[in-house]
């Protein structure tokens, strides 16, 4: 597992270009939403960003900042969205979340971190193997009777915590989507532990790789080849965090790439009109977060010659254009663009733990990103994520704003 | 040195407890070693976020009345943005970052410090306006880059340096008194720099700004020029490979090569005579390969390639934007006849290909910091401006002092890595030699200053106008006699403008 301190090249690199506040040039349209770190768009501080972040990471390691709670408490204020990283590696070649993530990491060895509403939540998981604590014998409540799920198939459907328990529509939505396409999958039911990606972001690591490893178990011991998602969260885990742990031995699909694929094959019609306009907002684990990782370990010569040549993680092939071509194809629904969107999308505010430790953050983000859904004209936001969803549901309840939020399965489902 | 409670207080006091801070985890973020500087920076003692001109007066009272030293920031790019001595804080700027006004009959902006360029120039292109954006990349600011910062851009053939574009000011100066410059001082708008009303002008920015060493700028009026392309960037793709092309009718990119710097020189001197063109240069090859690729790996591959040594080290970069096709045509067949007469050749079509799919190196460079891929040790020398001969003088002259640092291997082997920018359709030119050094060099701590020190004598010796008079003593005391002594007159503004010496006081 990589260190902290096997980001000094990041670290030493930084010139203070900002390119990790600022939407890409090619990309911005104006003087609103041009910004692309939430925190920073929000505290101003420069410590309130990618390169602030790096800049502290660097002191610490160095022995030259000591802890302090309000300290930890910036180190927690980020989402863990990856806006810097993706803008700052389009220009260099620099590993700016993993910077952040292993400065987490580096925070919980130390005794330092995470916050308490993250360790509670590791409590939960590790009593429970969600992040609620709800019981884990209802793991698979959700399920109704009219779903036909096999008992044995080398596909699938990877629950996780948010639709098994908060969001369950979305579990039978994504079900009955599965049914209609023909896919014949199963269920992990009660062997299915939390994916592991909010102890991951936290930077709890050892408590990450136990629901890593007993997940990674059940789908060996089980024969499953494909595992198919409803959630952004355990989708970038499954790519992102997974191989880190073992080489992966089965393919990772979100429900969009399946219902995109089966509509291209005609497995999958939609039938009903859904007269709305709608912008999709990519949630970051499924665009620029989900790319799969590639590990890398050599030496950064003279002038950033890396040997051997590292395959960089740009976030350029995360999923975008599957949602987009599934909302397309649905009869009477009409998709706008935000100006921040796929890869430089703009978080929703509740990734990296910010949700349950500042909720009041994660809001006044969500707000942020709603302003910009209704300036495309759109009367809903969609998206792909259940924990996208709670943030944006609850902000836009709390506005009492006409704006309305779907998960990508209802209106696909509504289609059907 | 922390600063004492009931300054700080005072200073919150303004400001709000929110907008102000001391914590050493926030101050880390403005005290890191830039990979090219080998001593670290001050730690600020505290940073502050004003959001008015009101506060950043009041701001600027508070650090006269206890000998406070201040720098205003917007973010932070380069050496000048960082405290030199113990005992000074960062005003940075960026919440006061409003675009006032856009007057598109007029052709004025009246603008914030904290508004980019990647803003800006976006905002004015829905207008069909546009101004010389500096090739600093879209999050600098569009403020500093014309009134504090240097203001050389790759359009400036077609337009100017950013100078010549500030209209009205308003400013802090360093006792914390406001001014107000310009059409802007007798209530008559935000017109015109240099009057009805007090000029000044040159006192703010002259050839090269402050550097925050006068005061603080809180808003410009900044002069438009009418853009030639579509409201919006077309841009295709994903990060990093965009693509963005402009309506071949009226946007056209013409790259030619020459054997000889007379040649090149005489080409650039020629298009401007015939007032075609909206940018014209001999750009870097080194940093043209830099941008041109997406990792080191990549540029090293293409670097060894040596296509860009061979095309690109003596190029004529032309890029004609024209009202309409019959405009174009015009302007082609006369850049035709000129490169035919001074023996230029189009570039392998490859290399012309790159330019053609990115024209947003003329509209914002958007991938700018990509010059910094290398591992971040870079420096420009030169960085001043005089007429395209003198300015061709001064390349030919360049050997005599690098090549020395090539055969030592102490800089990337890129002799022809220098850019001549002709500015105002050649009535003067403006060159920058750009050098790339490893950190992992055993001297690598002093490369950097000992380049800069052998190009700036190597000016002294030829009495070039080439080497722009920074803002540090010792070097403004070097290269002052070569501009009238501006050394002499620089150090009594300063203190009759600043006589607590607070305001980004340099060794
Ligand atoms: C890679 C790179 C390329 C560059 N290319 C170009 C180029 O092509 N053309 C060009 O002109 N410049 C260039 N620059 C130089 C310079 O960074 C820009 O000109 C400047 O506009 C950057 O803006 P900033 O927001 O970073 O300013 P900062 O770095 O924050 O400030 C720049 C200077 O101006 C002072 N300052 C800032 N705001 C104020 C204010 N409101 N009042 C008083 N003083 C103030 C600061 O104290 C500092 O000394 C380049 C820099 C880099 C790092
Ligand atoms: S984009 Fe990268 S190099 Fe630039 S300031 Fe951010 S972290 Fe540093
Ligand atoms: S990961 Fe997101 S919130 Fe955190 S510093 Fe980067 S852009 Fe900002």
């Amino acid at each position: 597992m990589t260190q902290l301190a096997d980001y000094r090249h990041t670290m030493e690199s930084c010139n203070h270009c900002g390119q990790c506040k600022w939407l890409l040039g090619p990309k911005t349209r104006g003087w609103r939403f041009a910004e692309i770190c939430p925190i920073h768009a929000q505290f101003h501080f420069d410590a309130y960003s990618g390169q602030g972040l790096i800049n502290i990471a660097r002191e610490l390691l160095e022995g030259r900042l000591q802890y302090e709670p309000g300290l930890i408490n910036l180190i927690y204020s980020c989402t863990t969205c990856g806006a810097c990283d993706v803008n700052c590696k389009s220009v260099r070649d620099m590993e700016v979340l993993e910077t952040i993530l292993a400065m987490r990491a580096k925070c919980v060895e130390d005794g330092q971190g995470p916050l308490p509403a993250h360790r509670e939540m590791a409590e939960r998981i590790e009593k429970n193997h969600n992040i609620y604590g709800h019981d884990h014998a209802k793991r698979q409540d959700w399920l109704t009777d009219e779903i036909k799920v096999s008992a044995e198939s080398p596909v699938a459907y990877f629950v996780g915590c948010s639709a098994s328990y908060m969001h369950t529509d979305i579990a039978r939505n994504t079900a009955r989507i599965l049914n209609a396409c023909g896919v014949d999958f199963t269920v992990l039911g009660g062997a299915e532990y939390c994916c592991g990606n909010p102890l991951w972001q936290t930077g709890q690591r050892e408590a990450a790789a136990r629901q890593v490893e007993h997940n990674l178990a059940v789908m060996r011991e089980r024969g499953i080849k494909t595992v198919i998602t409803s959630c952004a969260e355990c989708f970038g885990a499954l790519r992102n965090i997974y191989p880190r742990y073992s080489e992966p031995d089965f393919e990772v699909r979100h429900i969009a790439e399946v219902a995109r694929d089966a509509l291209r094959e005609g497995y999958l019609n939609f039938q009903r009109p859904v007269d709305l306009k709608v912008t999709y907002h990519d949630p970051c684990h499924l665009g620029r977060c989900s790319e799969p990782y590639v590990p890398w370990q050599g030496e950064i010569r003279a002038f950033g010659l890396h040997v051997p040549p590292k395959q960089w993680r740009r976030g350029t092939n995360g999923v975008y254009d599957a949602p987009r071509e599934v909302l397309r194809a649905i009869p009477g629904l009409e998709l706008r663009e935000m100006t921040r969107n796929e890869e430089n999308a703009y978080c929703c505010g509740a990734g990296g733990g910010v949700r349950s430790a500042f909720p009041e953050q994660a809001r006044e983000t969500a707000l942020d990103r709603i302003e910009e859904a209704a300036s495309t004209g759109a009367a809903a936001v969609v998206s792909a994520c259940p924990f996208c969803r709670s943030n944006l549901e609850d902000a836009l309840t709390a506005e009492a704003q006409s704006m309305k939020y779907f998960d990508l399965t209802e209106l696909i489902t509504r289609a059907i | 040195m922390s600063l004492p409670k009931h300054i700080y207080e005072e200073l919150e006091a303004v400001v709000g407890a929110r907008y102000i801070s001391d914590r050493p985890y926030i101050l880390a973020a403005l005290r890191q070693p830039l990979p090219n500087i080998a001593t670290p920076p001050q730690s600020p003692e505290a940073v502050l976020l004003p959001g008015s001109t009101a506060e950043v007066q009041a701001i600027v009272r508070i650090c006269n009345k206890y000998k406070i030293k201040y720098i205003a920031v917007i973010s932070s790019l380069i050496v000048f943005a960082y405290p030199s001595e113990p005992g000074t804080i960062i005003l940075q700027l960026k919440r006061m970052n409003r675009i006032e006004e856009i007057n598109a009959e007029d052709r004025y902006a009246v603008i914030e410090p904290g508004v980019r360029h990647g803003q800006l120039r976006t905002e004015l292109m829905h207008l069909g306006l546009s101004y010389p954006v500096a090739s600093v990349g879209p999050g600098g600011s569009v403020l500093s880059n014309f009134a504090c910062a240097s203001g050389d851009n790759h359009n400036e053939y077609g337009s100017s340096r950013t100078n010549r574009y500030i209209c009205g000011v308003e400013w802090v100066l360093p006792s914390g008194e406001l001014l107000r410059v310009g059409s802007l001082a007798t209530d008559s708008g935000w017109f015109c720099a240099d009057g009805p009303g007090p000029s000044l002008r040159g006192l703010i920015k002259g050839f090269t700004g402050q550097w925050g060493g006068m005061g603080v700028i809180t808003r410009i009026a900044i002069g438009l020029d009418h853009w030639r392309g579509p409201a919006e960037m077309p841009t295709e793709g994903r990060s990093p490979s965009y693509k963005i092309r402009l309506p071949r009718d009226c946007h056209r990119i013409h790259i030619f090569k020459f054997p000889d710097l007379g040649k090149l020189e005489r080409a650039m001197v020629e298009v401007g005579k015939a007032e075609i063109g909206f940018s014209v240069m001999k750009f870097f090859n080194a940093s043209a390969a830099l941008l041109a690729t997406e990792s080191a790996n990549d540029f090293w591959d293409l670097w060894n390639s040596g296509l860009f040594q061979r095309e690109l080290a003596r190029p004529l970069y032309v890029y004609l934007a024209t009202q309409s096709p019959e405009e174009m045509a015009y302007e082609e067949a006369v850049l035709m006849d000129i490169i035919g007469e001074t023996g230029g050749e189009p570039v392998d079509a490859s290399v012309q290909r790159i330019y053609e799919d990115n024209m947003d190196f003329y509209i914002l460079v958007g991938f700018l910091q990509r010059v910094l891929r290398l591992g971040g040790a870079w420096a420009p020398a030169k960085l001043s401006g005089d007429s395209i001969h003198h300015m061709f003088e001064v390349a030919r002259a360049i050997p005599e002092f690098m090549t020395e640092f090539i055969d030592k291997g102490m800089i990337l082997n890129a002799p022809d890595n220098f850019m001549i920018t002709p500015g105002e359709y050649g009535h003067f030119a403006h060159i920058e030699l750009l050098f790339l050094w490893d950190r992992g060099h055993p001297d690598w701590a002093n490369i950097g200053m000992n380049f800069m020190r052998r190009s700036q004598e190597t000016d002294i010796g030829h009495g070039y106008h080439s080497s722009s008079p920074p803002r540090t003593g010792a070097m403004l005391q070097r290269l002052g006699p070569l501009y009238s002594n501006c050394h002499v007159w620089a150090e009594r503004i300063k203190q009759a403008f600043d006589p607590n010496n607070v305001s980004n006081p340099m060794p």
